[in-house]
């Protein structure tokens, strides 16, 4: 769709997003309410006990770690942690969940009232129309900042997995029938809903990406949209700008990447847009986003509406936690993405924009701080520009990931290191490494094995510098006359008859003083 | 407050309770009789009085983070009228319904 016609229609509509960002804790050793392991796969019911299958008589008991990872998520988004919480059972009949009920939080929620703030620069920025006025957003030097409230935190357990037969593409309309695999099932899960603050497509990718790299600072999970322990469902309306009443929703579900999310609902406000300019009314209903088609297409609708009959859970007890039991989580928190950034501009001295490509990627963070503790915070900005451009450059033509290479954080660093003493240029590390990317070898070895050690001696440059004047008279004549822009040529041909080996630097230092001096 | 008729059906239904017109008409009176005590209950002055959700004066009952054995795969299935790949197979999924998840 053409990005034009988003911006015309939010020119005419305000549209307001509230995102539902459900995670499964892959931290924790076992299940929520049960000794179950947690671990992603594996042979179907094979993981499963008469909790998690919702035998009758079966006790769930909480898991306090559960607990304590949802607690300190909330505190990394800034929640306040209720002195007074419990779990209720949301009661609803489908073949994923066999109690007929799913131990949920309703109203005692461990975590409300947080806010995540979202930096968005580049293309996403002309989508916020009123970034000048908005109360919740600030300007920035490359785009701007915007806060986004939290409504609230809770905990509940993960159903169980279903796989339909029979009908396209594995949805359950048309299906013959459907495999149920409990092993899923009783996963801790969290659901993070946010304030309808959200007002583009653009702030809601940057949200969920952020609150994924939250996650992942924290250790809570793995956060993996592919493998459904991170699960975005996006509410979307329109109003006319200045209004305060909301309009009708839709909701989008099985959003599986960040890109879908952002045009899904870019789809959907231009769709929301056509039915209202006609005079239609929205349908609230659930719609799923077709990466293929490109189109939200309306779920089975809902012959009536949910009545899920919260009631306490009889068969647990409710949490009182005091500000000792808040501290002491508090005390676990780490170094939160936004703090880091602030470090690395601060202390590592990188540019901005190092800074935030940077901590845009958990693993590449977490690959980039091991790298500068071993080659040393000075050089911190050559390892920053070595992992952002040869790294990435390698990651991006080899389609690997940041661990997947055998490039680790002591070869940059050892690499870093031989520019950094002059045992190498900043030209042979490059060929370097490739050699590093083939073989996994360090860098000291390569240098070592293919002779590459850049020569410094000025003598032995003197010579060749020498030899070259003889060789081009007419071009030593040409820059005396005034073409210092033939030092070049020189430069080129020192480098060649030494094999790139010279350190350019005395290079230089040797041409400017023969020349000038010849 | 009351209960109609059409009210009982829609609880039976979430519930999924088949309940034939005697079984509604019985309930009906049953149900009523239950709202009009809590209705009672309701004229009271209980502003100073704490929800009673729970009889026992405890909480945070947890569990440390220890994995226990389960069933074995062969007894998890064991009731299933029918299992494919070692999955529960169910029919044809039809009707209201379904969480959010």
């Amino acid at each position: 769709m053409a990005k034009d016609r988003l911006t015309e229609v939010l020119e005419r509509y305000e549209a307001v997003i509230g995102l539902e960002i459900h995670t499964e804790i892959t931290a924790t050793n076992t299940k929520m309410f049960c000794g179950c392991p947690v671990e992603f796969g594996g042979e179907p019911n094979s993981r499963v006990c008469p909790v998690c299958m919702g035998m009758p008589g079966a006790l769930p008991v909480p898991n306090k770690a559960a607990i304590e990872w949802t607690v300190l998520a909330g505190l990394a988004t800034e929640c306040k942690i209720a002195p007074w919480s419990q779990f209720h059972r949301k009661n609803y009949f489908y073949p994923d969940m066999p109690k007929d009920y799913q131990i949920s939080q309703y109203d005692l929620p461990f975590c409300a009232d947080g806010r995540v703030v979202i930096d968005v620069d580049e293309d996403g920025v002309e989508e916020r129309l009123d970034r000048e006025t908005a109360d919740n957003v600030t300007i920035t030097d490359d785009g701007y900042a915007a806060e986004i409230g939290i409504t609230r935190i809770h905990l509940e357990e993960d159903t169980a997995k279903m796989i339909h037969i029979g009908g396209a593409e594995g949805r359950i309309a048309g299906a013959k029938k459907s495999l149920v695999d409990f092993n899923r099932a009783g996963t801790p899960l969290m659901e993070l809903v946010t304030e309808p603050d959200l007002r583009t497509p653009e702030e809601a990718r940057r949200f969920a990406q952020k609150l994924r790299l939250i996650w992942l600072a924290l250790g809570v999970s793995d956060c993996s949209m592919e493998e459904g322990s991170m699960r975005v469902d996006a509410n979307i309306s329109l109003r006319n700008h200045g209004d305060t009443e909301l309009g009708t929703k839709t909701e989008l579900k099985n959003i599986n990447s960040f890109k879908s999310l952002h045009d899904g609902l870019a789809y959907e406000i231009v769709r929301q847009a056509a039915i209202l300019d006609e005079g239609g009314r929205i349908i609230q209903e659930t719609r799923h986003y077709d990466v293929t088609s490109k189109v939200t297409s309306a779920l089975r609708s809902k012959e009536e509406a949910h009545d899920y009959r919260y009631f306490p859970e009889p068969d647990m007890v409710p949490f009182q936690f005091d500000e000792a039991f808040v501290a002491r989580i508090r005390e676990r928190l780490p170094e939160l993405p936004d703090a880091r950034k602030a470090r690395f501009i601060r202390e590592y001295g990188l540019p901005t924009f190092d800074a935030k490509v940077l901590t845009s990627d958990h693993e590449m963070v977490e690959f980039y701080e091991e790298a500068v503790a071993a080659a040393g915070v000075k050089n911190a900005k050559a390892v920053s520009n070595m992992v952002l451009n040869d790294l990435s450059a390698y990651l991006n033509t080899s389609g690997l990931g940041v661990l997947e290479t055998k490039v680790s954080p002591q070869h940059i660093a050892e690499l870093v290191g031989l520019i950094d003493d002059g045992t190498i240029s900043s030209k042979q590390a490059k060929e370097v490494f490739t050699f590093m990317t083939e073989s996994g070898d360090m860098p000291a070895a390569i240098v070592e094995q293919k002779g590459m050690k850049q020569v410094s001696d000025a003598g032995a440059i003197e010579s060749v510098v020498e030899k070259l004047m003889v060789q081009f008279p007419d071009k030593v004549a040409e820059y005396q006359g005034g073409k210092k822009g033939l030092i070049g040529f020189f430069v080129g041909q020192v480098m060649r008859e030494m094999q790139g080996q010279a350190n350019p630097q005395v290079v230089n230092q040797v041409l400017a003083d023969k020349l000038d001096n010849a | 407050m009351s209960l109609s008729k059409e009210e009982v059906r829609h609880v039976a239904l979430l519930a999924r309770l088949g309940l034939d017109d005697d079984q509604i008409e019985r309930l009906e009176g049953e149900l009523n009789a239950i709202l009009d005590h809590i209705n009672q209950i309701s004229q009271l002055d209980l502003d100073a009085v704490e929800p009673t959700t729970r009889s026992i004066p405890v909480v945070n009952a947890m569990r440390e983070d220890v994995v226990r054995p389960g069933f074995d795969r062969e007894m998890a299935l064991l009731n299933a009228p029918d299992r494919e790949d070692g999955a529960i197979v169910i029919p044809r999924i039809v009707g209201p319904g379904g969480g959010d998840q």
